[in-house]
């Protein structure tokens, strides 16, 4: 799975630690996730979308071996 | 997220000070050979037959017995300062931390069963009472420097 997470948290002028503060979870976590080395919860995903106030699919998207 | 098996943060720094001291404590009673008799006490043994390490004759179940416990305390201050440390919830706890902590578990007890097969392979005799001292602490030593190495990394 893939994530434009980097580019929201630019749109929105946040930092690593800024956006795992708002949802409430670590920087690494949020680092891992732009590294497109872990794939979050449907909730975590869910809370990131809601916070960006947009569809989870235009934050995450499937990748073609998903 | 529900954690399960984790102590409050709190206890992190009590696990880490226990730990290291018994970490400094058992090296040098390894390295220096220690004996003493300072903390020779009276201690119960479930069953005591023990012809190599001391001269006692009281053989049988649940002896009273005489024993130098500085061994045994460094022991137990590494086992329970390393489950301390390696099982209280990080300063932010969340779902991939906790995914941090599984994974290295999983790569600790592999790597440490790997080292294991290769000690029985190429260790014999008494230098191998030694490897088995050696693992009763590495599964809990792997697994923490392992989850901190990911941790300090991502």
């Amino acid at each position: 799975m893939k994530n434009n997470l980097k580019v929201e948290r630019a749109i929105h002028d946040l930092t690593q630690a800024g956006l795992a503060d708002k949802i409430g979870v670590s920087r690494q976590s949020i680092n891992a996730m732009e590294k497109n080395k872990y794939v979050p919860s449907t909730v975590l995903a869910l809370k990131i979308a809601k916070l960006f106030n947009k569809p989870v699919e235009s934050i995450f998207f499937l990748e073609d071996d998903d | 997220m529900k954690t399960n098996y984790l102590l409050p943060n709190k206890y992190k720094i009590f696990g880490w000070i226990l730990f290291i001291l018994g970490l400094i404590a058992g090296i040098f009673i390894y390295v220096s050979e220690y004996e003493s008799d300072f903390l020779d006490v009276k201690v119960l043994s479930f069953y005591n037959d023990d012809a190599i390490f001391s001269a006692q004759k009281d053989k049988g179940f649940f002896k009273i017995i005489e024993n130098n416990i500085i061994d045994e305390l460094a022991a137990l201050a590494i086992i329970i300062g390393g489950l301390i440390v390696g099982f209280t919830k990080e300063k932010v706890e969340d779902e991939f931390i906790y995914k941090l902590r599984k994974d290295s578990l999983v790569w600790a007890i592999i790597f440490n069963y790997i080292i294991l097969i290769i000690a029985i392979m190429f260790v014999y005799s008494m230098t191998f009472f030694d490897v088995l001292v050696f693992n009763m602490f590495t599964p809990l030593l792997f697994f923490i420097f392992r989850f901190n190495f990911l941790k300090l990394k991502s």
